[in-house]
């Protein structure tokens, strides 16, 4: 079955150009111009990925979709925006629960790779060794997608659950940051250095007892990031 | 009959002479005047003394040897009189040379040995005649002593006539003279007896006239100039004009020298002006001298007085005015000092025939100048300090205007904070945050203190030390919808004794900024929606046209491509430096070497194509730098990817590190470039600013690339400059300041 893609940009140039290109690809493409209409949408089609601009005029933003599409599920999300200006903006999407930020203007090709590379993570799961890890506080069923955190189930969106299960995989050991940024986004996104900082502090916040001393994912300063067991 | 009478005058000239020589012994034996007078007045009372003696011997029968003793007593003083008269004129006329008294005593002691023994050795005369004491016929030699000293005391008395200030003593002097004179006449006339009568009125009248040139005179002068010096500094006190204190001294001068004529000089910036005539023309008022010119720029140069009998004989120099030579007699000039300083001249002035100045008027003068020279120095301190206090007045009053009028608020307070200054601009916005917040004015304390309540009890002093450290500082602040920007400064700098404030509102600039940004944004948005939408589609007619495109459609595409592309970049330039501009920075620790290799990391594609040579070298041991590592690693990787771009093929590229002048560090990004002419070396790092040469054309860019590394050096508070040689290449060199400085 081909995957599902929606595609939300209040540009009907641009929405209809890369529908286009995706249809072409042979994905199922749904398009819509507001916030309003992205999340009925959602709810009705539920998508595999949903591409989202940020701003858009109706008074529901690509953050507040992307938030409220969290709530209910882990759909990788990518967010396209012409106006960020600065790191913080773009950290800002991401702890809106975004899997991608990209800004605008991109290219045709690199926006395809990239969407194939999410639906990849997004997959992943089943193709990993199952892997369990439980210390009373952190419960994690890689397989199966669940984290426990003092036995209330907390909800990761796809690419901070791969980003843990990396991470855990060579616990003990540390990860270096284009390593984590290969492993767990992709090799086409070997210069986007700041997404692993994004989402270890987002995942941090999820799992950690104290997001500001964490104790199971440790910093390397300029280097990268260390899972310590605490069994 | 001639007889009765010269008993009376004896009498009375010796009893008065008894009391002159009293008088003369209490008042003041040190004058050399003082002491001929009482040589004289001792010889007048021996003459007088011997003549009532002689008389009295005569009527009472005494003997022979009581008679030659009164004889010879007359006879002693009598010559003795003549020669202390000589001395006496001499003196007063102030002819006498150094030994003169000496001269002059020794003559008296010869003269009255001479007489004594001629006196002795003449032997008794009969017992019935009469002693007859002047018997010149006898004795030539007597009557040549008596020729010369009284010809000499005539000859004195003529020659300093003017000198010799009181008439009176020359008309008894001259009478003396005529006196002893008498003696010399036919015996048989008996003129002895009459040459003592005249003698004795004469040596009174001389008595008297000396007694008050000498001490009653000057008596009555010291009660003048007590007088005259207290009324010159009444007038000194009194805050009259120094014009009119002027005219005072001159007045009192010329009263009590009884000059004919008084002028006074003030010396001013090398020139010395006749600003006070009395009894001179009006039209010499005004008249300059140079230092050193005429006898006033002589003494005022000198400062030192001048003291001239005759200004025409004596003053060989330049006239001090048109006709002084013609018209001025006798002068003194005194200069006018305070301190050590000059600050005029005074003179008095008598007529050719008016009198002759002394010693004393010298001192007097100079006594008389020294209070001028206060009144003048009082006058110039006086009229310094008001203009002075006008001054101070005229510009306390203009900053005060400028400060009422300024629309910014401006607040002053002490040590205390209470407010000792504010402006009307500063009262208003006072006001208006009592009635917006109905409490305490909270206003100087969120000012002062950064909060809205008073330091609480016991924790003032620490509060206070905290301002007085920072002494100034600036901070933006929110008062009723308004932003204000304060500046606040210590009153003063050693020892504080307030602080002022002085707000800026900047709302509109803050509006201004916000809107800026907003636009800033905005423009990015629009911008790069259309631009992507060009980009998919035409990415995406690429793909449909794929295999039919030909040569020229590709082109074409090409060309479209590539506009779309700068058109982005620019964008993306525009919005880097906003950011850069705007962004803060975060100030990390990091090796220069590790700066280098993330730069060159970043460009490895350019480093990898391999067409330009490229040597890194970072020299050992450089310290850490404190700096925003993101931010200069991209300004270090627009330099090193501009010399790569401008390198043609074959070239070389060098990055290094070096230590800077300044202790940090200093890195150079050289290339074997086309090089940069040396008139667009200035405007290189000016936004938008290209260099349209050969060589370069292949070369795309933004045109803002190096403004943006100028932006984040200047952030960095480190320097960026060039050197460049057209066809050779050129150097960017970029120094960041040590550590401290840039977190600072």
């Amino acid at each position: 079955m081909n995957a599902k893609i929606m595609i939300v940009d209040d540009e009907q140039a641009i929405r209809e150009a890369l529908g286009r290109k995706l249809t072409r690809d042979g994905y199922e493409v749904y398009l819509c111009e507001n916030g309003r209409e992205a999340l009925l949408t959602f709810h009705e089609k539920r998508p595999d990925l949903m591409v989202l601009d940020i701003v858009m005029p109706d008074g529901i933003d690509g953050l507040t979709v992307c938030r409220r599409i969290r709530e209910v599920a882990d759909t990788p999300v990518m967010m396209l925006s012409a106006q960020a200006i600065s790191e913080e903006d773009v950290i800002e999407g991401l702890s809106a629960g975004a899997d991608e930020y990209l800004i605008k203007p991109i290219r045709l090709n690199e926006f395809v790779a990239r969407v194939q590379a999410l639906l990849r993570r997004a997959q992943f799961a089943q193709n990993d060794q199952p892997q369990q890890y439980d210390d009373g506080y952190l419960s994690v069923d890689l397989h199966r997608r669940h984290v426990y955190v003092e036995g209330r189930k907390v909800h990761l969106t796809p690419t901070e659950f791969k980003l843990l299960a990396v991470l855990m995989e060579h616990a003990g050991r540390v990860v270096q940051q284009t390593d984590l940024l290969e492993q767990v986004w992709g090799r086409e996104y070997l210069d986007d250095i700041y997404y692993p900082r994004v989402y270890v502090s987002q995942l941090r916040r999820k799992i950690e007892r104290d997001a500001a001393n964490p104790q199971y994912i440790l910093t390397e300063h300029r280097i990268g990031y260390r899972f310590e067991s605490q069994a | 009959m001639i007889d009765t009478l010269a008993i009376l005058i004896n009498g009375i000239t010796l009893s008065l002479a008894c009391g002159l020589l009293l008088i003369v012994l209490w008042h003041d034996m040190r004058k050399e005047q003082h002491q001929y007078f009482a040589v004289f007045l001792i010889m007048v009372m021996l003459w007088n003394g011997g003549a009532l003696m002689s008389q009295a011997f005569a009527l009472l029968n005494a003997d022979l040897w009581a008679r030659q003793l009164a004889a010879l007593m007359m006879e002693l003083g009598f010559s003795g009189a003549s020669v202390a008269v000589f001395a006496l004129t001499a003196a007063l006329a102030r002819a006498q040379t150094r030994s003169f008294r000496l001269l002059a005593f020794v003559s008296l002691v010869v003269v009255l040995i001479y007489r004594a023994a001629i006196s002795l050795g003449a032997g008794l005369p009969d017992s019935g005649s009469s002693p007859s004491p002047f018997n010149f016929q006898e004795q030539p030699l007597l009557l040549a002593f008596y020729l010369i000293f009284d010809g000499a005391t005539l000859y004195l008395i003529w020659r300093h006539r003017r000198k010799i200030r009181a008439q009176e003593i020359v008309t008894g002097v001259g009478l003396f003279v005529v006196g002893q004179s008498v003696s010399f006449l036919n015996p048989d006339l008996r003129p002895y007896a009459l040459s003592i009568v005249i003698s004795s009125i004469a040596a009174l009248v001389t008595s008297f006239a000396i007694l008050k040139l000498e001490i009653l005179n000057p008596l009555a002068e010291r009660m003048s100039q007590v007088e005259t010096i207290h009324r010159v500094s009444l007038a000194m006190t009194s805050q009259i004009s120094l014009a009119t204190v002027l005219e005072q001294i001159a007045t009192q001068a010329a009263e009590w020298l009884r000059a004919e004529a008084v002028g006074i000089w003030l010396y001013d910036k090398g020139q010395l002006e006749l600003t006070t005539v009395h009894n001179l023309p009006e039209e010499y008022l005004h008249r300059q001298l140079a230092l050193g010119q005429g006898v006033i720029g002589t003494v005022t140069q000198a400062r030192q007085s001048m003291h001239l009998e005759d200004y025409g004989r004596d003053w060989g120099g330049a006239p001090d005015l048109p006709v002084a030579r013609e018209t001025f007699g006798s002068v003194i000039a005194a200069p006018l000092t305070y301190g050590q300083a000059a600050i005029g001249a005074l003179m008095v002035i008598a007529a050719r025939d008016g009198r002759l100045f002394d010693k004393d008027d010298v001192h007097l003068l100079e006594l008389l100048g020294a209070q001028a020279a206060v009144a003048i120095a009082n006058s110039h301190l006086f009229e310094e300090q008001r203009e002075l206090a006008e001054a101070l007045e005229f510009s306390r009053s203009q900053l005060e205007t400028v400060l009422k009028s300024t629309q910014n608020p401006v607040i002053a307070v002490n040590r205390k904070l209470d407010v000792i200054f504010a402006n009307p601009a500063a009262h208003a916005l006072m006001a208006r945050e009592l009635e917006a917040d109905n409490r305490q004015p909270k206003l100087v304390y969120r000012l002062f203190l950064g909060q809205p309540q008073p330091p609480a009890e016991g924790n003032t002093q620490s509060i206070l030390d905290t301002l007085h450290r920072r002494k100034d500082f600036k901070f933006e602040l929110d008062v009723e919808d308004t932003v204000y920007l304060c500046y606040v400064t210590a009153l003063r700098h050693e020892d504080t004794d307030g602080w002022v404030a002085i707000l800026n509102d900047i709302t509109q600039l803050k509006e201004l900024d916000r809107l800026k940004n907003e636009m800033v944004r905005m423009t990015s948005h629009d911008l790069k929606n259309p631009l992507q939408a060009a980009m998919v589609n035409l990415d995406l007619l690429r793909d449909d046209l794929q295999a039919s495109a030909d040569e020229e459609m590709t082109h074409t595409l090409d060309v479209i491509e590539r506009q779309l592309l700068r058109m982005n970049r620019i964008i993306r330039g525009i919005l880097d430096l906003e950011r850069a501009r705007t962004g803060q920075l975060k100030i990390e620790s990091i090796e220069p070497s590790r700066l280098v290799e993330e730069t060159v990391d970043e460009l490895r594609h350019f480093v990898d194509e391999g067409k330009v040579r490229f040597e890194v070298d970072v020299a050992p041991d450089l310290p850490p730098t404190a700096c925003d590592a993101d931010q200069i690693k991209r300004a270090l990787v627009n330099l090193v990817e501009n010399a790569f771009k401008f390198t043609p093929a074959g070239g070389c590229v060098r990055f290094t590190a070096s230590a800077g002048k300044h202790g940090g560090v200093c890195f150079a990004v050289e290339d074997s470039g086309v090089g940069i002419p040396a008139e667009a070396q200035p405007r290189v790092f000016d936004r938008f600013f290209r260099v349209n040469q050969a060589g370069t054309e292949h070369v795309s860019g933004s045109g803002l690339g190096l403004s943006l590394v100028k932006t984040i050096v200047d952030n960095h508070k480190g320097a960026i400059w060039l050197e460049s040689t057209p066809g050779e290449g050129t150097t960017f060199y970029v120094e960041l300041p040590a550590g401290e400085a840039a977190e600072s």
